[in-house]
């Protein structure tokens, strides 16, 4: 094999990996530093002070070597350096420039990056704010940081034992061996890159991920502070800055988990935004339990009690962000997860199993330290108190969270109960179905609590006042749930418990904002949070509970799933449509039309399918309202495959959304049955058929304004004037242009009849006398029945409900947020 | 024992009650003939396109109907009837099928399949519903 190769840029690597290797190193010895600096922080200020500045200037050249990592990465992937195995299997030449920043995100490496990005931007911030918590906060950040960073080291022990694997490594490396790599111009063989998955090439995919991450890393700092608080044992100071990191990260994360749910929905057609995947449930777990922690540490600020349940919470949220990394990234999920990333192999396995070990051993242990000597009250709290109810909020999600990360482990411990009972267990049927079965109890008990809680006072609550507020709220939720209810339809005894319970959230936040609170807009920060956190809750239950699909199809053999009526059997295996190019069909209450698409040859690879939906009065036989939707699909993404990439079109209504995708259309550069076939028109007034309907010639043009024809050096331009009738009788007019120079053919212009399909060329001009010529044209006409979509459309009633919920709750966090910025040191974050 | 303690520990005993109710929801990783035995419930099959035989899908007399053959991890072979609709990309290509449904006479009736894909840079896919 040559040493040589032609062609490659092998300095941004370079430049990367050294930025890299800074990167870890620096953070190392931040950690390290931080760590002196705590421990002569009291014995020896001036020394402490000397590690401290160290500290924070190797924190600096860390973060300063991360974006120099970003920027070569980015280097490579935006000039299309396919030399480098990153830019080859996560992008392309022909992929947009807007969607550039996702191939950060599709690869394991550039993910990774992100996340230790976020948490060096943060570190950076805690650096500034943090003031005496600092050099204990830094010490678990830079620790955090240096063990990330070993994930993109890309170094080997030895033979065997890899450590990370770094987004610099070059093609040639990854794939040693292949006999391309023999030559030293290899890369002129290297032509395109593997390109970026199409489903990630959406709009949400481009702010999705980085928010989520930002999430993600925004847990680390409620951890850290925890960690730093159980160091010293000083319960004190935390407190403060520990709420408003939590109250951030909720709002974050919430909101990416929330963007991502809003990306399926829009550009992944399994129907819908949350489907309990795997993936999806290993993020939303951790906001569970930071939610929990959120909670319990305002009961601790308020009555000193509930500290060690906080540590345990916080504590945990992290360990479950890296926990879900290992679920998401080492690909054990394989067989269960739909988007789950594809495994790295054994070396990360190991890698994150050692880490999380790591994390959790040192966590627990500094925990269990302190266990016994943490600050609790002796005297039991008041039942009607709210500390205790808030608790028992908090056990509840945490529970949930539990439980859902149980379910979602399946892969985990499948193997264990194969060596016991011999069976390969396997996710339920109906995963959904399992999922939703289980947590609309945790729905239920955290929707009242939220409606409750808030009536409630901390240390003891006058019974007499609480019942009257709570009875008030229960029988306007009451009237609330019922006119629902009935009016969705809603029937399943579980799910009118949590539409009533959601309900009660509602109208309790409302009416405690407004009778007790008085609208001080300062205080409102947790009622405008649980109004939108139930807000949330009836949007899923209104638009999962109803959502279904409008498409039934009414051809094909029915088959026999054993559902008992003919209209759930229908339901079973008819959700797809069939449309032909221009028929009409009924779906739901629409007729929707399929009327051409938007494929052009050689270009865009994303192709645009046209779709008049129409609604008729039935007595007038009016059309009463009408509306396109383009759902795309990328027919053969790369290359020679089967099948296409659907994306959805939705038209939102205020009241519900109708969502449709495409399963399968035609491929026109494969399929395309129709070929030219030739007709001569002799005359002006000539005739003749196409495959769906007529068209007559009306002699020949000279004068062209054909803004495609431009004229050159003393050619000559005719068209052949055609009018063409489709089958409704509609006219067309089609010119196509034949152009010569001194009597040789030259070119021809093709006209086209898009809504016909049909493709007219002047082929040749035949000239029999000086005033008789005859045209040879050639017409190509798809035939309707070869041109044609399979639609499957959904209607989701009320999912506006879910999005303005969600960015109610956000609000709520930021108003709470503001209010514990602001306030000056006030005891507690909501009174009466 | 405190108050808390008791709500925790009812907690606890309520939720793990209600996870193991609903282990039952679990299902399992069948063969062909394993899934025979009980012809009307659903399972998963683990198996491989057949690609010397043909696959079928015609949108034109039924879009959701797509008919291919499989082998599973035994050996043995069924025609599989997909009720989703449309073939999934890369179907051709995949070196594994998880495929959910039940057996009918001598086809294995499927609602949704996931494909392992060789290529260790592309994403496995499902299709139809949720596996």
């Amino acid at each position: 094999m040559t040493n040589t190769f032609e062609g490659e840029h092998l300095l941004p690597g370079q430049i990367g990996y050294l930025f890299i290797v800074t990167a870890f190193v620096a953070s190392l010895f931040s950690c390290f530093s931080y760590f002196r600096a705590v421990k002569t922080e009291t014995a020896d200020p001036s020394e402490s002070k000397s590690w401290l500045g160290l500290g924070r200037w190797s924190f600096g050249i860390h973060t300063f070597s991360i974006i120099g990592i970003f920027a070569a990465l980015f280097y490579v992937i935006a000039n299309h350096l396919f030399e480098y195995h990153y830019a080859w299997s996560h992008s392309s030449l022909d992929l947009p420039g807007k969607y550039l920043l996702s191939c950060f995100w599709e690869g394991q490496e550039g993910s990774f990056m992100l996340w230790i990005f976020w948490q060096a931007l943060i570190g950076v911030v805690i650096m500034k704010t943090a003031k005496t918590l600092e050099t204990r906060t830094m010490t678990i950040i830079a620790l955090v940081q240096a063990v990330l960073c070993t994930m993109i080291l890309g170094i080997y022990i030895g033979n065997d034992i890899k450590i990370g694997s770094t987004p610099f490594v070059l093609l040639r490396h990854m794939m040693q061996g292949a006999p391309i790599f023999s030559v030293p111009n290899y890369l002129d063989f290297v032509k395109d890159g593997n390109g970026l998955n199409v489903s990630l090439q959406n709009y949400w995919m481009v702010i999705h991920p980085p928010v989520l991450f930002l999430g993600f890393a925004l847990t680390i700092v409620p951890f850290a502070l925890s960690l730093a608080a159980l160091w010293r044992g000083d319960y004190k100071e935390f407190v403060k800055p520990t709420i408003a990191w939590t109250l951030v990260a909720g709002a974050v994360l919430g909101t990416g988990i929330m963007m991502g749910g809003k990306w399926a929905y829009e550009s992944l057609n399994f129907g819908g935004y949350w489907a309990w995947d795997p993936v999806e449930n290993a993020s939303l777990v951790p906001w569970l339990t930071l939610i929990g922690g959120l909670h319990t540490i305002l009961v601790f600020r308020s009555t000193k009690r509930a500290l060690p349940i906080t540590f345990v919470f916080l504590i945990f949220t992290y360990l479950l962000v890296w926990y879900s990394t290992f679920l998401t990234r080492t690909g054990i999920l394989g067989k269960t997860s739909v988007h789950a990333f594809t495994g790295d192999g054994q070396a990360l396995y190991y890698h994150l199993l050692v880490v999380i070990a790591g994390f959790l051993a040192l966590s627990l242990g500094l925990l269990m330290y302190r266990w016994k000597t943490m600050p609790r009250i002796k005297e039991e709290e008041a039942t009607l108190s709210r500390e205790f109810w808030m608790f028992i909020g908090a056990a509840v999600l945490f529970i949930a969270g539990i439980a859902i990360i149980w379910d979602t482990s399946l892969p985990v411990w499948a193997p264990l109960v194969k060596m016991i009972s011999g069976k390969e267990m396997a996710p339920p049927v109906d995963v959904i179905k399992h999922y939703n079965d289980i947590h609309v109890w945790i729905a239920i008990i955290i929707g009242f609590l939220s409606g409750l809680t808030m009536y409630m006072k901390y240390k003891d609550t006058t019974p007499k006042k609480l019942w009257t507020n709570a009875a008030i709220a229960a029988g306007l939720a009451a009237i609330m749930a019922m006119g629902i209810g009935y009016s969705q339809r809603i029937t399943t005894w579980q799910y009118s418990f949590m539409l009533f319970s959601t309900c009660f959230a509602i109208v309790g936040s409302l009416h405690y904002g407004i009778a007790v609170q008085k609208l001080k807009f300062k205080n409102l920060g947790p009622v405008t949070a649980h109004f939108g956190f139930g807000a949330v809750l009836l949007g899923i239950l209104l638009s999962s509970y109803n959502k279904h699909p409008i498409s039934y199809n009414t051809t094909g053999e029915i088959l026999n799933f054993g559902k008992g009526n003919a209209e759930a059997e229908m339901k079973e295996n008819r959700e797809n449509v069939i449309l032909f190019f221009g028929i009409p069909v009924a779906v739901g209450d629409y007729a929707a039309t399929y009327i051409g698409d938007s494929a052009v040859e050689g270009k865009d690879k994303r192709v645009y399918y046209k779709v008049r939906f129409e609604k008729y009065d039935s007595a007038s036989q009016k059309v009463t309202e009408s509306f396109m939707l383009y759902p795309d699909a990328f027919i053969n993404p790369k290359g020679n495959q089967m099948g296409l990439s659907a994306n959805p079109d939705t038209k939102h209504y205020m009241s519900h959304d109708i969502y449709t995708f495409i399963n399968q259309a035609t491929d026109k550069s494969k399929s395309d049955t129709s070929s030219y076939r030739t007709y001569i028109m002799h005359k002006k007034g000539d005739t003749a058929f196409l495959p769906a309907g007529f068209m007559v010639f009306n002699g020949f043009d000279k004068d062209i304004k054909d803004p495609r024809y431009k004229p050159g050096d003393s050619d000559i331009a005719v068209a052949a004037n055609l009018t063409i009738f489709d089958k409704q009788g509609k006219q067309h007019s089609a010119k196509p242009l034949y152009i010569f120079k001194n009597r040789e053919y030259v070119a021809h212009i093709e006209d086209t009849i898009k809504e016909m399909n049909v493709f007219a060329r002047l082929d040749n001009i035949v000239v029999k006398s000086q005033d008789s010529a005859y045209a040879e044209l050639k017409v190509r006409q798809t035939d309707p029945k070869d041109d044609f979509i399979v639609l499957k459309a959904l209607v989701f009633p009320f999912i506006n409900v879910l999005w303005i919920g969600v960015i109610i709750v956000v609000f709520g966090f930021f108003i709470s947020l503001a209010k514990l910025m602001g306030g000056k040191a006030k005891p507690e974050l909501e009174l009466e | 024992m405190k108050k808390t303690h008791i709500a925790l520990l009812l907690l606890i005993v309520v939720a793990i009650a209600g996870i193991s109710a609903k282990f039952l929801d679990f299902s399992t990783y069948e063969t062909f003939s394993s899934a025979e035995k009980a012809p009307d419930k659903q399972f998963y099959v683990i198996g491989f396109l057949d690609k010397a035989k043909a696959v079928n899908y015609d949108a034109k007399t039924d879009p959701n109907k797509f008919t291919f053959f499989a082998k599973d991890k035994a050996g043995n072979e069924k025609q599989v009837v997909f009720i989703k609709g449309a073939p999934p990309r890369d179907l051709e290509k995949s070196e594994q099928l998880v495929m959910k449904g039940h057996v009918q006479g001598d086809q294995f009736i499927c609602s949704g399949i996931q494909m392992k894909c060789p290529s260790k840079y592309k994403n496995d896919q499902t299709i139809g519903e949720k596996i």
